[in-house]
């Protein structure tokens, strides 16, 4: 049985009005226990819609989701249970920010859950340890902090609840390159540490295909590709007819082959672009 | 929820009603409420209705959108028609029950006040949905520009009530996000006595505040980058001038109001 799975999720946005939109499509995903997920998709691609119907912000107009097999709207504790278990970082979790102090921010969401003082403790400093933040840093107003900074609060704030399913709603927009990798070092320590799923929801190829081993794409609320990352990387085709960038090696691949040369285009990860390119030197005669 | 909000909402259109002059708009609608009052028999009422009646299906806004408008203020026209009825004594008496007495002055009274109300509300929804609040406070800017004389800047004043209005959709959306956020970490806004529903809103309102003011010193760069310096010596890019179409309007409007005052005056008030 998966962790969690949706069937046949469909939801349609302001059913009645002229404003109606079908946001969802029949959508149907599965995730596995410490499975790392990429959600690709535009804006407007059904994304975020779908990441806030997995922990039970948003209900369904048709179909199911379901944690661990149990539906997850059966009733108002397991809702409640599940917002928990699914624990949702939204798009710039910055700005939701509110009490004096980092820590009191980061321990909002294991003090709704009821846990006493000494486990909320812990999980701040573990959640804290996770982000790199210090003792200092918990100590000062989170509107004190660099942006950066800021954000890692807000990340920790959910991590501390210790979600079995982490969703991060592009986590690391709006951050310079650096900022970029150490939040995306941060998260994939995070999971292999504790051996939570993790789905990163990102309009970028490149920012999942590293850790990655599951890529869901979507476009127009539906799922246009899912499977691992090379099945979904190889249908190159798709990606670009939806209007996806595909990884920056792969360009190169494509650009190559415009110019006449006789190379493959499902060309993702270094390793592959490396035999590739040897491939080519050899056939053509060039010597290394 | 919140964003079934329909009040100064706006529904672009071409239609003549549009494209009227925005102070003409503004002050015909303050001309149409004050006449509603004015209106004391059954013809006078119907002649007052007509004119909304007409307005609406010029100006092509669905009437679904305007019963939206009223929505709100049923329980006010329930709660004060039922006083109208139980504390009206003038007319004949229709029903007598114990302390309640039921006149036909009271049902009159009620009746009137009900499609005062209505159209009052009708009406002046009918300007914002036609009017766009850029426009619209434009209009209350030319309007009120004699008050200079009184030391009063009433560019500032419209250009405030500019920015209020432009934010109020962001603002909405914000709360929304803020809330999906603190509730995505297990808070409850909607449990718990008025104590804690109180203190459940802080983690909504903090963010808010913050972000409003960040926002609003971006904004207030974002004008003095482009040389924002108050109204002083400004021009605007809309001239905005009474055209053949705002006379025909405003002389209308007029015919209208001398019929009422004829009506009022040789026909028996009803209230």
């Amino acid at each position: 049985m998966a962790l969690l799975e949706t069937k046949d999720l469909t939801y349609v946005y302001g059913e009645g009005t002229p404003f109606r939109a079908v946001a969802l499509d029949n959508v149907n995903i599965t995730i596995e226990k410490g499975d790392m997920v990429g959600l690709i998709g535009h804006t407007g691609s059904g994304k975020s819609t779908l990441l806030q119907h997995l922990n039970g912000l948003l209900s369904p107009s048709k179909g199911q989701i379901l944690l661990n097999g149990e539906d997850i709207h059966k009733s108002k504790e397991t809702l409640r249970a599940t917002r928990f278990r699914v624990g949702l970082c939204f798009q710039y979790p910055e700005y939701q920010l509110f009490e004096s102090t980092s820590y009191k921010d980061i321990a909002f969401g294991p003090k709704n859950m009821g846990l006493t003082e000494q486990e909320i403790n812990l999980r701040v400093q573990k959640a804290a340890e996770f982000v790199g933040l210090t003792k200092a840093h918990l100590a000062k107003s989170p509107f004190d902090l660099s942006g950066g900074e800021k954000r890692r609060v807000a990340i920790a704030g959910v991590m501390a609840m210790e979600p079995e399913i982490l969703i991060l709603d592009e986590p690391t927009a709006g951050l310079d390159p650096k900022g970029r990798d150490t939040i995306s070092a941060m998260i994939e320590n995070y999971r292999q540490n504790t051996g939570n799923a993790v789905i990163i929801a990102s309009h970028s190829m490149d920012d999942v295909a590293e850790n990655a081993n599951k890529v869901i794409v979507m476009n127009g609320g539906k799922v246009a590709l899912s499977g691992t990352v090379d099945e979904v990387y190889k249908e190159v085709d798709t990606l670009l007819s939806i209007g996806l960038d595909v990884p920056q090696i792969t360009e190169i691949f494509l650009k190559l082959r415009e110019k006449g040369l006789d190379v493959k285009t499902d060309i993702y990860s270094l390793a592959g672009a490396e035999e590739e390119l040897l491939r080519l030197f050899k056939e053509r005669g060039v010597r290394r | 929820m919140i964003k079934d909000i329909t009040i100064g909402q706006y529904f672009p259109g071409t239609s003549p009603i549009h494209k009227l002059d925005p102070r003409l708009k503004l002050i015909l609608t303050f001309a149409y409420i004050l006449t509603v009052f004015f209106c004391k028999n059954f013809v006078s009422l119907a002649i007052i209705s007509a004119v909304l009646l007409v307005t609406v299906l010029i100006s092509k806004i669905s009437a679904k959108m305007l019963l939206k408008s009223l929505k709100p203020i049923i329980v006010i026209v329930i709660l004060t028609s039922l006083l109208q009825i139980l504390y009206t004594d003038d007319g004949t008496v229709l029903l007598e029950w114990w302390k309640i007495k039921i006149t036909s002055g009271g049902l009159y009274m009620a009746f009137f006040t009900t499609v005062r109300i209505i159209l009052l509300v009708a009406a002046s929804s009918m300007l914002t949905y036609t009017t766009s609040p850029t426009l619209l406070t434009d209009a209350i800017e030319r309007i009120f520009s004699p008050l200079k004389v009184l030391k009063i800047n009433v560019h500032s004043i419209a250009m405030m009530m500019t920015i209020a209005l432009r934010f109020i959709p962001t603002l909405i959306d914000e709360v929304d996000k803020i809330m999906a956020a603190q509730k995505a970490r297990g808070a409850e806004l909607d449990t718990g006595n008025i104590l804690e529903r109180g203190k459940a809103m802080v983690p909504i309102f903090v963010p808010l505040f913050i972000n409003s003011f960040t926002r609003a010193y971006d904004l207030a760069f974002a004008m003095e980058c482009r040389c924002y310096r108050g109204g002083e010596g400004r021009t605007s890019l809309r001239v905005m001038k009474l055209r053949a179409r705002d006379y025909i309007t405003t002389g209308i409007f007029a015919l209208c109001l001398v019929a009422i005052i004829l009506a009022n005056h040789f026909l028996p008030a009803v209230i």
